[in-house]
């Protein structure tokens, strides 16, 4: 489904160029949960970035569902940022001013889409804020800001969701929480994820785990389905 | 949820920065505001200026003039001596006058429209003292002064009767009942102006025919004042067919004095308003500074929004959005502190002018806001959508 071909990033120019990426290619599977680990500064989530379309490569091909989106213009890009691919960020990223229901709902508001506030409830219950639902992010704890920012990413059914050190900013109980949450949706619903972080643990949970150390996949580690599973219940 | 509403309330939780913004846009329309009301209240006090000169046009014989005083008070010319006017071309301007009215408001009723008002002056001893008599028809006279008050006594009734200028009556000492002597004729002070500050504090009125009479002057008169009756009158009209038509007399527009004073209340009214675009600019500027600040702050969320699917022509539509908010505020506080400057301004650049509102500088205070508002936006806009996702995020 996913399709990372050659792909190098360069930030800056000349003596002053840094190399955030060099050469990567892996393929990623359709309802796979990956988890992309290496220390601070080897360019996981520049490789996050550039598979979500935030940011381009210098060069190199990255195909999703079969069709390159490294070399996108904005809009299409907006297109895929509307029903392939979601994120979650390590910061959560919601807008502070809207209660935590109106930012699940705030990607179906850019799709036009709109009276779908049972969806959005549906899923917040799932994340068990079921009751915090009308509370702003100020109100609410990281671990439960976290379980917004994945309802949020989760309400246009992408194919691939992008976790940008999710359980980095929440403690360790919450983390697991977050976890298991990530565990559950890609084995109840087959959504394909893809994990950045630099916590071991954490990356056990996914199937698989590319370790990335400046800028290049040093191992690609994979694991069995059933140790991961106990950690569900 | 709809784009509006996410606006909305973005609006309500950034209360002080909005604020702001609405203060620059509010001292932008503000001063446009407030100039356009003084202006108009002072054209509207010299409109009633004009009123208070009475005559539109004067006509008197086309020449020789003569020096007119009061003892030793010399109180400026009046065309007079042996060219008159013959009483019996009345008729005839009455209906130049009142043909040109008809003509240039396209009315067909009968009946006199313009006031005209026929004087004679002659100057003659009081008490040893030299005064000017003037004689008129107190009616006319009446329509024409409008703002002649009567201090004591009463208006001239008969042709037995005179009414006397404050400082004539002060100066040579007349009371209601006092007799003057109008050579063989005698007429009794009915009387007392009260103040003008013009020429007939000075004078003496009778009945112009007693005066004729008196001075053996029967069918002469020396001027004729003609009111029109309206702004929009064609008086320069008017004293032009008066000109083509009747020789010997020299028609004069006393509009021409206040369209003097209304040309430089126009230059000072240009002079206002190219300060008012200034203020605008300034403001303008001050407007987009704040949403600019205002704008940058928000990179992040404007990253957050793209990246859960937002296009830019939404995140731009969105900021517009703001800018309408900040625009429609900004133009109704802009209108009413406006204003309320012209009604506490107005007073001390035209003296007693009372400024008030004037509702259709209501719609023009709220586009030009909307404009300022949504010009301040654009630039701040287009620059946000431009940055790339990835680099929102890492700039905080």
């Amino acid at each position: 489904m996913l399709d990372v071909r050659g792909v190098t990033k360069i930030y800056g120019q000349g003596s002053a160029a840094v190399k955030a990426l060099n050469n990567v290619s892996f393929r990623v599977n359709k309802g796979d949960f990956v988890a992309i680990m290496g220390p601070s500064g080897s360019g996981k989530s520049t490789l996050l970035n550039i598979i979500g379309g935030l940011d381009r490569p210098t060069s190199g091909e990255v195909v999703l569902d079969g069709e390159r989106i490294d070399n996108l213009d904005e809009n299409a890009l907006v297109g895929i940022r509307r029903g392939k691919i979601s994120y979650v960020f390590q910061q959560y990223h919601l807008l502070p001013s809207l209660t935590a229901l109106e930012n699940v709902l705030l990607p179906l508001t850019f799709c036009g889409i709109h009276g779908k506030d049972g969806k959005a409830l549906e899923l917040l219950k799932k994340m068990g804020l079921g009751k915090r639902a009308w509370h702003k992010p100020s109100q609410l704890s990281g671990g439960e800001q976290q379980r917004v920012a994945i309802a949020r990413a989760l309400v246009n059914d992408p194919l691939l969701i992008l976790a940008d050190e999710p359980t980095g900013n929440v403690d360790r109980k919450t983390g697991r929480e977050i976890l298991d949450l990530f565990c559950q949706l890609n084995n109840e619903e087959g959504r394909g994820i893809i994990m950045v972080t630099h916590n071991p643990e954490a990356a056990e949970r996914a199937a698989e785990i590319i370790m990335l150390q400046d800028g290049q996949i040093v191992d690609r580690i994979k694991h069995g389905g059933e140790d991961r599973n106990e950690f569900i219940r | 949820m709809k784009l509006y509403q996410m606006v909305a309330k973005d609006v309500m939780r950034r209360k002080r920065r909005v604020a702001y913004a609405i203060l620059g846009v509010v001292i932008g329309t503000m001063t446009v505001v407030a100039i356009l009301t003084i202006a108009q209240a002072g054209q509207a006090r010299i409109y009633g200026q004009l009123e208070k000169y009475g005559a539109n046009l004067q006509v008197i014989p086309a020449i020789k003039s003569i020096t007119m005083g009061l003892g030793d008070l010399s109180l400026g010319t009046v065309a007079v001596g042996e060219n008159y006017i013959g009483q019996d071309k009345l008729p005839q301007i009455r209906q130049i006058a009142d043909g040109e009215i008809k003509k240039a408001l396209k009315i067909q009723t009968e009946g006199n429209i313009a006031t005209i008002a026929p004087k004679l002056f002659i100057s003659h001893e009081v008490k040893g003292t030299s005064v000017v008599f003037v004689g008129i028809e107190p009616e006319e006279e009446i329509k024409i002064k409008s703002w002649w008050q009567v201090k004591q006594g009463k208006y001239i009734e008969n042709g037995k009767q005179a009414l006397a200028g404050t400082m004539a009556a002060e100066l040579l000492k007349l009371n209601i009942g006092d007799p003057v002597s109008l050579k063989g004729d005698e007429v009794t002070i009915a009387g007392i102006l009260d103040e003008t500050g013009s020429g007939d504090d000075y004078q003496i009125f009778v009945a112009l025919s007693t005066l004729q009479k008196a001075f053996n002057k029967e069918g002469l008169i020396t001027s004729i004042d003609i009111r029109a009756l309206c702004n929009a009158c064609p008086v320069e009209v008017i004293a032009d067919a008066i000109h083509q038509n009747i020789a010997g007399v020299r028609a004069v527009a006393v509009k021409q004095v206040a369209d003097t004073e209304m040309g430089m209340l126009e230059k000072i009214n240009r002079f206002m308003l190219a300060l008012a675009g200034v203020t605008l600019v300034v403001g303008g500027f001050g407007v987009a500074n704040t949403l600019m600040t205002s704008i940058h702050e928000r990179i992040k969320d404007i990253g957050i929004m793209r990246a859960v699917g937002a296009s830019r022509n939404q995140i731009i539509k969105a900021l517009i959005y703001e800018a309408i908010i900040i625009g429609v505020a900004g133009g109704i506080l802009g209108y009413g502190v406006g204003t309320l400057l012209a009604y506490i301004i107005g007073p001390l650049i035209f003296e007693g002018t009372i400024a008030t509102f004037v509702p259709q500088y209501f719609p023009v205070s709220l586009v030009l806001a909307l404009f300022i508002a949504t010009l301040a936006t654009l630039y701040p806009a287009f620059r946000a959508t431009q940055i790339r996702v990835a680099d929102s995020f890492r700039s905080l």
